[in-house]
């Protein structure tokens, strides 16, 4: 059997829909139809080859023809100003009794209609999902696709060659997405050996020393108590701290200090709860930043402090520390805290450390994932969700063409004269 | 015949090779063994290119500038930025945020809006706020060539997106405040359907934090600082009091119509008013004029009105009108849909409910093939079962 053509060669250049090096580099070298000592045809057949070798070159050429149009879809954007102002009778107005137009209007620039020959297979759902940077390249959103990781406003749908209408969301499974974009794993085995060595020895360090920061995590969303039980915590807190700091005689004068800043903290958290009304208290989202802010501002009362630890809230007993505590052991947890505080702020808690997860943790995007880093106009794209909704079918408007190909205008037009079948 | 040995002087070609390539990305280690058949592979000029080319430009575009867009087509063929001043460095962060080139104003012909120019009337404030600090270390505003994905392809580039303030303004918008998603559209110059589309995935994002499902943070995060995004000026602070908000796109994008594709010549007298509503139907008896096409034909309106001089009183009684109107409209609606699902007689079971509608035999029709019939019919066999027949559906409901 012939063997099988390289999918990425550097002996015939084709650029493909994916993020790899070799497609960055195929594309710095698109260059211009080469028109000279060729005829019409040879151009024709070489555009056509290029550009299907990156617009939909895993579907087979037969399916491609079915679902070409030759009417290409437009949009002008229109001014409502001058709608209103003039009924379009201005411009031929005087014409015929001899005005004529000394100023030559602007001509709008052109509308690259020629760019837009593959736009039906924008429309695919496979094609999609990597157009709105879920995937590394078409084939892996296929393969996606075909492994019942996406839904179609929320069914789950199993072909990628399901063509989308305007309106619809996809979803894809954010941890397949986190896969695909993410950096991949690479560890050796020697690599991993020396890391286990490494946490044993920490762990060691650890008993010795004071509780591990890892105790104080970010509660679970599930069961967060309501703004209005959080208010009475906040409250019973209020009292105990007022309590600590009237009655106790041998609480010493920088703890005060610090129950004082707490008491501040907390007051500030009570009156930004008076002020917020029922409504925006509702909705979950407030709730939840809400608590994620306590939970910042709440970290620095480390002092001992017994009337802490009875207070009826779940988060505040997470932070309040065992008592009697060094004050090295204190300077260590505070350590910790700001350190908690900060991956809080850069929301590392979605992105710890996780030897489980198929791909390198922390996770960052892949290698020259940036210079591919684009979301056309026709897609609304909702990252946090994995979620995009397919608008409208991509367009061409003066100046612009929504159908991301990496040819030049000359290119497409010869593919587009292909397809029209007129050889 | 003897296996054919590979001599052993490639062995230092290699290690040549690979200390002329100091940097990072390594060419795959040429494993050339002693018996293998298959052809050792060469160091062709080809791949020696890729990997110069690699190690110029390539190592730039690896990894994202922090605040800005990284594309190919800001860069020249040797792999400098070419919008940044020779000082630059890439190692040194700085926060500056993603802008574009200054605006100029142009009259267009016909009533038709630039593109260019809504592009970049956006992120003004934050241009003027990097034009305050001075830092040589300062990356310049992209230009439109900086944010060519594909440098050759002129017709294409990276347009912003919507900036997470920008989408959680505008949910809280229409869910909050009750603004149709018409009023949403011009206030935030954001696109009818977009705004639909950004209330329907925040909804389902607040959701999702309910249920407590892990969101992709990082990797939002990370792909918002690679693409130009729009932001959000808050009217409510009082540093952006004088600011116009941005405008995110064109929102009155008038369809091309196949029927205007032709060119047509209508001879028409001279004493003769032809207006746009005369064109349309010379076009196509159907075709009403731009100004009912638009998505946004309440702002023509509203112009109208001004220029007829009402007072304001008058307008905003005749747009509360208009608005009251729209709303029975789709209450009517609301209520047809309503009364033909209450009209169904519904038998719930333990996992699906029986549903049973009037039908009648004669909405076949005389030939037996409309397509409002139920039934089997004679004469009308089934295709599904047949090659080529394709099953892949073609529309999901939400």
């Amino acid at each position: 059997m012939r063997k099988k053509a390289r999918f990425h060669s550097l002996k015939k250049l084709r650029v493909r829909q994916d993020w790899s090096r070799w497609s960055l580099y195929s594309i710095a070298k698109v260059a211009q139809p080469s028109t000279a000592n060729r005829t019409f045809f040879q151009q024709k057949w070489t555009a056509k080859a290029v550009t299907r070798a990156y617009h939909g070159e895993h579907i087979r050429e037969k399916q491609w023809k079915h679902t070409f149009r030759r009417n290409l879809p437009a949009v002008v954007p229109m001014d409502h100003k001058y709608l209103a102002r003039y009924n379009g009778s201005e411009q031929a107005s005087g014409r015929g009794s001899g005005a004529d137009t000394v100023d030559k209007p602007r001509i709008p620039p052109m509308t690259p209609y020629m760019q837009m020959t593959y736009f039906p297979l924008e429309r695919r759902l496979d094609s999609a999902i990597f157009r709105s940077l879920f995937a590394s390249s078409v084939r892996q959103a296929r393969q996606f696709v075909v492994h019942g990781q996406v839904k179609v406003n929320g069914k789950k749908i199993p072909y990628p060659g399901y063509m989308l209408n305007p309106g619809d969301m996809f979803q894809v499974n954010p941890s397949s997405v986190m896969f695909a974009t993410g950096a991949p794993k690479t560890r050796s085995s020697v690599k991993r050996k020396i890391d286990l060595e490494k946490k044993a020895t920490r762990a060691a360090e650890n008993t010795t020393r004071a509780p591990p920061p890892s105790d104080v995590v970010a509660p679970p969303v599930r069961d967060e108590p309501t703004p209005v039980e959080l208010k009475k915590h906040m409250q019973d807190l209020m009292k105990s701290v007022e309590e600590v700091l009237s009655e106790d005689a041998n609480v010493k004068a920088k703890d005060k200090q610090k129950f004082r800043a707490l008491r501040q903290t907390i007051r500030k958290s009570i009156s930004l709860w008076k002020t917020a009304n029922p409504e925006t208290i509702s909705t979950l989202d407030t709730q939840f930043d809400f608590l994620k802010a306590q939970l910042s501002r709440a970290q620095p009362p480390f002092s001992p402090s017994p009337a802490l630890t009875t207070t009826p809230s779940p988060i505040y007993n997470e932070l309040a520390p065992a008592p009697t505590l060094s004050e090295d052991e204190e300077v260590a947890l505070r350590k910790a805290f700001d350190k908690l505080k900060l991956e809080t702020e850069t929301t590392s808690k979605w992105n710890k450390r996780d030897s489980s997860a198929p791909y390198a943790t922390p996770w960052r995007p892949r290698d020259y994932m940036n210079a591919f880093a684009f979301i056309p106009r026709y897609l609304e794209v909702n990252q946090n969700i994995c979620a995009a909704v397919y608008l409208r079918h991509p367009v061409a408007r003066p100046g612009l063409a929504e159908v991301p190909t990496p040819f030049p205008v000359e290119t497409g037009q010869l593919a587009f004269t292909w397809y029209l079948r007129r050889r | 015949m003897p296996p054919r040995l590979h001599p052993s002087t490639f062995s230092s070609a290699v290690t040549t090779c690979s200390s002329l390539r100091p940097q990072c990305v390594s060419q795959p280690a040429r494993t050339c063994r002693e018996f293998s058949q298959t052809p050792c592979q060469r160091v062709t000029k080809r791949r020696r290119m890729f990997y110069e080319w690699l190690n110029t430009t390539g190592a730039a575009l690896k990894e994202p500038i922090p605040g800005s867009t990284n594309y190919l087509g800001a860069y020249d063929k040797f792999g400098n930025l070419i919008r940044a001043s020779p000082g630059w460095s890439r190692k040194r962060k700085d926060d500056q945020p993603k802008v574009e080139e200054p605006a100029s104003t142009t009259d267009q012909p016909g009533g038709q809006e630039i593109e260019d120019e809504l592009e970049i009337s956006v992120r003004r404030s934050e241009q003027r706020k990097v034009k305050n600090k001075d830092d040589e270390n300062e990356l310049p505003p992209e230009t439109a060539e900086d944010l060519r994905p594909f440098p050759m392809n002129k017709y294409f580039r990276s347009q912003p997106v919507l900036s997470e303030e920008l989408r959680e303004a505008i949910y809280q918008r229409v869910k909050q405040d009750g603004a149709t998603v018409a009023l949403a559209s011009v206030e935030f110059g954001v696109s009818n359907e977009r705004v639909g589309a950004v209330v329907r995935l925040k909804q389902m994002e607040k959701e999702w934090i309910a249920q407590g499902k892990v969101l992709a943070i990082p990797y939002s995060k990370a792909v918002l600082a690679m693409v130009p995004t729009t932001p959000y000026v808050d009217p409510s602070k009082p540093e952006n009091k004088y600011q116009r908000p941005i405008t995110h796109e064109a929102i009155n994008d008038l369809i091309v119509h196949p029927a205007t594709r032709q060119q047509l010549f209508v001879p028409v007298a001279e004493s003769r008013e032809f207006t746009r509503v005369d064109a349309g139907k010379a076009f196509d008896n159907g075709l009403l004029p731009a100004d009912d096409r638009i998505p946004h034909p309440e702002l023509v309106l509203a112009e109208k009105e001004i220029a007829m001089g009402l007072s304001l009183q008058e307008r905003t009684s005749r747009a509360l009108q208009r608005m009251d109107e729209e709303a029975q409209r789709k209450r009517r609606k609301e209520d047809k849909i309503k009364a033909e699902l209450m009209s169904l007689k519904t038998v719930p079971k333990r996992r699906w409910d029986f549903v049973f509608k009037d039908v009648s035999v004669d909405a076949v029709g005389r030939d037996g093939r409309d397509y409002r019939g139920v039934g089997w019919r004679y004469g009308m066999p089934h295709e599904d079962r047949k090659r080529g027949q394709v099953k892949i559906p073609r529309r999901i409901e939400a």
